[in-house]
């Protein structure tokens, strides 16, 4: 990775991230005036950044390592996988759903009733022989403007304009819910989190092949210069989908939901 | 023939559009350089001769992919240009993401919705034939050196 400061790039007039690849090259423009190149057949980095990116904790931590680990990690048998990963007793519990399931709320309601946060948005699962590993970045949770209604520990934050453009709050779960964090987990638990307008939580046990397809159909497509990455991805989500799995519907608010999988996991 | 235009390029799996179809393609050349070009836009084929017989023992052959980007808006600011062992990357703000892999003789391009044809033509085809150009010439070196080197190691 070769990273310049870049004394004239100012970041007054901050504009959108704007992400973009071609055959193994992805260029990445960042909001902070950040201009950065990934070459995913050399697993390489570089870019010029603003003195303000490159003293900015945020852009290191938030930014710039998860985007790098989510570009590259495919080239170094990592897969990224759009789930959030808690850790109870060192069992790790990914939990995975729809754009607006709601992971992010229940990662934040579990939180609070002391799950360890691994990760929020993305996990990077890595495997060797006999060891899978779910890895987190130390991302904070994104948690959108109305999920205040649930955590009031959120008064004290305000919402901001993240990556993607939406507006929520970003907070450490350490300091907002005082919850432990750590950096990996062995994942041995699946939930796939489905919103429904009927009251309770109903755990239903995966079909066969479920967890297998779900994250297949929602990986990103990687290009033809990277032919063996698909197949480790594909090998790293055959193993995690051997996980006991659940669909997990739920019609309850988030610590309603978080409360009903903490008494529905076995003990570790 | 079908076109997938950019603008209704949706497609969740694929956010950064590495895979809108470039089904429009041309060949041509400049000096001893055959370019074959892959784009999605009629407008960003250069009007340069087309290249009837590239194979020349001496020619040097790259390809160009441009996509036609017109979910981005705003004009071409001021180049930063970005050298690496095998990379020439220049970025004149999201309406011009260019990639040039000198090793592979690849060049990738993102031009954006308001980069019209006069400028396309005017300025980014003959600083995409310099590039490609500089890129021959480092490489010719580096071929020219290695012969050396197997001289003198023989």
């Amino acid at each position: 990775m070769s990273i310049i400061e870049e004394a004239s790039l100012h970041s007054e007039t901050p504009k959108p991230s704007h992400f973009r690849g071609l055959g193994h090259l992805v260029f990445v423009l960042l909001e902070s005036k950040s201009f950065l190149t990934f070459d995913l057949l050399r697993r390489n980095v570089f870019g010029v950044i603003s003195p303000a990116a490159a003293k900015d904790s945020y852009f290191w931590n938030v930014q710039l390592l998860p985007i790098t680990l989510g570009l590259l990690g495919a080239t170094v048998g990592v897969s990224p996988l759009h789930c959030a990963c808690l850790d109870r007793n060192g069992s790790g519990l990914m939990i995975a759903g729809d754009a607006g399931a709601g992971k992010s709320t229940l990662t934040a309601a579990l939180a609070k009733r002391g799950f360890t946060v691994v990760s929020d948005d993305w996990t990077y699962v890595s495997h060797r022989p006999g060891k899978l590993t779910a890895h987190g970045m130390y991302a904070p949770i994104k948690l959108l403007p109305d999920s205040i209604r649930y955590f009031p520990e959120l008064r004290r934050s305000a919402p901001k304009k993240t990556l993607n453009g939406e507006i929520a709050y970003e907070v450490s779960a350490a300091k907002v819910f005082h919850s432990p964090v750590k950096a990996c987990s062995a994942p041995k638990w699946l939930l796939f989190l489905e919103r429904t307008s009927v009251p309770g939580c109903h755990f239903v046990p995966c079909r066969p092949g479920h967890a297998t397809q779900y994250f297949e159909n929602n990986a990103e497509k990687l290009p033809a210069e990277l032919p063996g990455a698909a197949e480790a991805r594909s090998e790293t989500i055959r193993q995690i989908s051997m996980c006991q799995s659940w669909i997990l519907r739920t019609g309850d608010d988030p610590l309603r939901t978080a409360q009903a999988i903490d008494d529905f996991l076995p003990e570790a | 023939m079908e076109f997938t235009s950019p603008s209704n390029y949706r497609n969740p799996l694929d956010l950064l559009r590495r895979f809108v179809s470039t089904p429009l393609r041309t060949r041509f050349r400049f000096g001893r350089i055959a370019v074959l070009v892959d784009t999605n836009d009629f407008s960003l084929l250069p009007t340069l001769p087309l290249d009837s017989a590239s194979e020349d023992f001496d020619t040097f052959a790259f390809k160009w992919k441009l996509v036609r980007d017109s979910d981005v808006f705003g004009h071409l600011q001021e180049p930063l240009v970005l050298l690496t062992g095998e990379l020439t990357i220049v970025g004149m703000g999201p309406a011009c993401l260019l990639g040039l892999d000198r090793q592979r003789r690849e060049l990738f391009g993102f031009v954006g919705a308001e980069v019209d044809t006069k400028a396309f033509q005017e300025f980014l085809v003959p600083f995409l034939c310099r590039l490609s150009t500089e890129a021959t010439e480092a490489n010719r070196r580096e071929i020219i050196e290695g012969i050396k080197k197997d001289a003198v190691d023989a």
